[in-house]
């Protein structure tokens, strides 16, 4: 029995050697065959479709599907294929109307009133109305709910509901960004919220172009076609699944193999392997996402500016983006993308091992310290942690890499109802704002009163003229004073320095060629509205 | 290879047969003169010695900084320069693969040196003795015994929390129930032999028979035994460290690299494939010593 065994195991070790090289014999193979029979339907992947119910492999698993209370863009995603709001965003993160037909805004930038859609349903057949938009915005605000947006519904001092299609909301001050963070809260039917209460999470029911079929943890997240939606002749699919793959292996394989239709994000060490294959196209677009190190400038020794900035100069930011993101992407030079409105490079930071080694003797840690990064389970993300690992190795930083599933990750860092009780050290992280504004850029991560479970400060950064900032920022009418403000906060914070600033992103999708109109929107989200199998 | 049918020969050797324990030295003797007849096993043997070599002197071995990144050299097909090749991160693959082997040996042999005494014990107790006592640590053997092995580590590794010294753990548990049935089997038919009874009527203690009268008894099963379950704890805790429960991504550890390299399998195969064949390798050496040694010591082979 036991030689048995190992017989069997020896022979199982062969057979994956074997079946590896011939996997890779078999890529070089396929790629001949794909040019021999182009527009046929004989080659191994396919190049048609013949149903309508799409694919879409990303990279993480959705935390929520309550549109109040998503803070991780594909969350956002899922929710934007459901859920419409008042306001929306195009390709370019431009605020646009959706379920208001127009609106106004007073002159002392105080009083919004919007004019909604006529015959517009939820898709449990009730209506959508004013009222409708009174209960979603009381839901926002009420304290109790402590949902994610309702620090950027803070302002809002009154809701008015003239008539069943008009909405009139009051703000106590003037609040530059207002309508983007309406484009941020999507309109959840009345009705559900009712009947589901605390599992509309789970249970979602809006307007929006598809409606909920199931969701299962970890495994994928189904919509189907809403045949009732009131745009004409959309959508043309006639359900959306969607997968969480975290192996960037395995998404790519699914792309190939015609499993996924799409594939968001592409990983970036194989696009110049799968550019130009029969049936695939690679898209990229520049991002509105940048990555960064958050550091806990509340924790020993990161509460020493110098510790942070010796972190700063420590990590070659070119070779962060040669190794881990391909080459393609660009230097993290603020605390927000080029593309974000009101951004300001900033200077200083360039790859100096012996500043660094200095900065840390002066803050009293000459021979480095021993440290942890946390981060999500996905391949890409491994890969920066350990980047980030060796890289501080060389200044005597030891850092362990402490790798987690989202969920799990994300509870970490909101079970700290305080920031004493805060465990996090360092965290390889993203940010896109999903509300395409500079507010959006910063309040949520670099303003006191969004210290985690609140907001996503998670570098529980505190600087008094930042904050000041924020509020007056908000508050500024004239762009040109908004943006010497923005400027101000941006030198600030990257010369304090609550970040390891790492890269900005490019989207790097990949899609069969027989499908249109699935975009990666600059925030990294994905916008399933036109897609259309051709 | 040839004589796999005779396995079953160490786990009860016939009492009579047993070798009186004075003539260790002639034993030794018939045991190398044995054991170095087998070619297979003889070269697995070198090639295991080798293992040992480089895990005790790796460090003055690598041809570069196991650690050490070089980011102008990513994912190099295997060279002059780098034997093996190097990974994503520029690091020399058979730098890491020789630090590894450290990490590999220490991880397989202390987990199933762990077994190996607790299960000896268990053994030894169980068949001595008898009875109830026989009974519980059989039944819970059986329990051990109805689970897959991985499936088992895993579930340990679920509750301890990822690390090495947990899947040394969790090899350790999954391999104790095989040591303890070999070991209770060979106690068995030595505590029924003369030299056991002239003890017993000489008044000897029962601990003082169990380890210097029946022990000595199992000492070959137990070799045998430790040698064949080294190749499969290799695997296990590869396999554990693959599935990202074991080593952490950033050490060296063999299974680990085939963890992080998979994502590269279609552009940079020698990423995987030399970690792959380091671990195949090995494990192989270890279970062609196993079997030489069975042969060796089984006294019921006959040449």
């Amino acid at each position: 029995m036991k030689a048995k065994g190992k017989v069997w195991s020896m022979f199982m070790l062969l057979l994956i050697t074997v079946v590896m090289t011939a996997g890779c014999g078999n890529k070089a193979s396929n790629e001949g065959q794909g040019g021999n029979t182009a527009g046929g339907t004989e080659t191994s992947t396919p190049t048609t479709k013949n149903d309508k119910d799409i694919v879409i492999a990303i990279n993480a698993n959705f935390i929520t599907l309550d549109p109040h209370n998503a803070s991780d863009t594909h969350s956002i995603s899922a929710a934007r294929t459901m859920y419409e709001g008042l306001m929306g965003f195009d390709e370019n993160m431009n605020v646009v109307p959706v379920l208001s037909a127009s609106h106004s805004i007073s002159e002392d930038g105080l009083v919004y009133t919007f004019t909604l859609q006529e015959n517009v349903k939820f898709q449990d057949g009730t209506d959508f109305n004013a009222e409708a938009v009174k209960v979603n915005i009381a839901r926002i605000q009420d304290e109790k709910n402590n949902l994610r947006l309702r620090k950027s519904f803070a302002k809002v001092a009154k809701v008015e509901t003239p008539d069943a299609k008009t909405v009139v909301i009051t703000l106590s001050e003037p609040y530059n960004a207002f309508l983007n963070k309406v484009a941020m809260a999507p309109i959840i039917s009345p009705k559900a919220l009712t009947e589901n209460g605390a599992d509309i999470s789970k249970m979602p029911v809006g307007t929006g172009p598809f409606k909920f079929k199931e969701w299962v943890q970890g495994d994928r997240l189904v919509v189907e076609k809403n045949t009732d939606y009131w745009q004409k002749d959309l959508p043309k699919v006639d359900s959306i699944t969607f997968r969480p793959v975290p192996e960037n292996g395995s998404r790519i394989a699914m792309l190939k193999t015609g499993e996924a239709d799409f594939i968001y994000p592409m990983p970036t060490e194989q696009v110049s392997e799968v550019e130009g294959l029969e049936g695939i196209t690679v898209d990229t677009i520049d991002s509105t996402i940048v990555r960064y190190v958050t550091l806990n400038t509340m924790k020993k020794p990161f509460d020493d500016v110098k510790v942070r900035q010796a972190i700063n100069y420590a990590i070659n930011k070119d070779a962060y983006i040669k190794v881990v993101k391909s080459g393609l992407g660009a230097k993290l030079d603020s605390t927000m993308s080029s593309k974000t409105q009101y951004y300001s490079q900033q200077t200083g930071y360039d790859y100096d091992i012996e500043k660094a080694k200095q900065l840390l003797a002066e803050a009293g840690y000459p021979d480095g310290f021993e440290t942890e990064v946390w981060g999500e389970n996905e391949s890409e993300t491994m890969k920066g942690m350990q980047f980030i690992q060796q890289q501080l190795a060389l200044v005597g930083i030891k850092v362990e890499v402490k790798s987690m599933e989202g969920g799990t990750l994300s509870d970490q860092i909101n079970a700290a109802k305080t920031p004493e009780e805060a465990k996090i050290q360092m965290w390889y992280v993203s940010w896109s704002p999903s509300s395409g504004d500079a507010d959006g850029a910063t309040r949520g991560l670099f303003s006191s009163e969004m210290f985690p479970p609140a907001g996503s400060n998670t570098a529980y950064y505190k600087n008094e003229n930042v904050d000041k900032w924020i509020a007056e920022a908000n508050k500024a009418v004239d762009p040109e004073a908004a943006k010497s403000i923005y400027a101000n906060i941006q030198k600030t914070v990257w010369e304090d320095a609550p970040w390891a600033f790492m890269g900005v992103d490019q989207i790097i999708s990949g899609k069969r060629s027989y499908l249109e109109g699935v975009k990666v929107f600059p925030d990294g989200s994905i916008n399933v509205l036109n897609a259309e199998v051709k | 290879m040839s004589d796999n049918s005779a396995v079953m020969g160490t786990n009860s050797p016939i009492p009579g047969e047993v070798i009186a324990p004075e003539k260790t030295k002639g034993r030794a003797g018939v045991f190398i003169r044995k054991f170095s007849k087998q070619k297979m096993p003889l070269l697995a043997a070198f090639f295991v010695i080798l293992l040992f070599l480089i895990a005790i002197f790796g460090p003055f071995l690598t041809p570069y900084n196991p650690d050490e990144p070089n980011y102008d050299a990513l994912m190099q097909g295997p060279s002059g320069a780098h034997w093996a090749g190097t990974d994503e991160y520029g690091r020399d693959i058979l730098s890491r693969l020789i630090d590894g082997t450290r990490l590999t040996l220490a991880v397989s042999l202390s987990s199933v040196l762990i077994a190996g005494v607790l299960g000896t014990i268990l053994g030894l107790v169980s068949g001595y003795y008898g009875g109830w006592l026989d009974r519980i640590i059989m039944r819970g053997s059986d329990v051990l015994f109805s689970f897959p092995d991985l499936l088992l580590a895993i579930g340990i590794v679920a509750i301890l929390g990822p690390g090495l010294s947990n899947v040394v753990i969790a090899v350790a548990v999954f391999g104790t129930p095989s040591f303890a049935r070999i070991i209770r089997s060979v106690t068995l038919s030595a505590k029924e032999t003369l030299f056991v009874e002239a003890a017993r009527s000489m008044g000897a203690k029962n601990r003082r028979i169990i380890w210097r009268h029946i022990f000595p008894e199992t000492v070959p099963s137990i070799i045998v035994n430790l040698s064949m379950k080294i190749g499969g704890a290799i695997l296990a805790a590869a396999s554990l460290s693959f599935l990202g429960m074991g080593a952490k991504p950033t050490e060296p550890d063999w299974g680990a690299m085939l963890s992080m390299g998979r994502d590269y399998l279609s552009i940079a195969p020698h990423i995987v494939y030399f970690p792959g064949l380091a671990i195949f390798l090995t494990v192989l050496a270890f279970n062609l010593v196993g079997d030489g040694l069975r042969d060796a010591l089984d006294p019921k082979m006959k040449n």
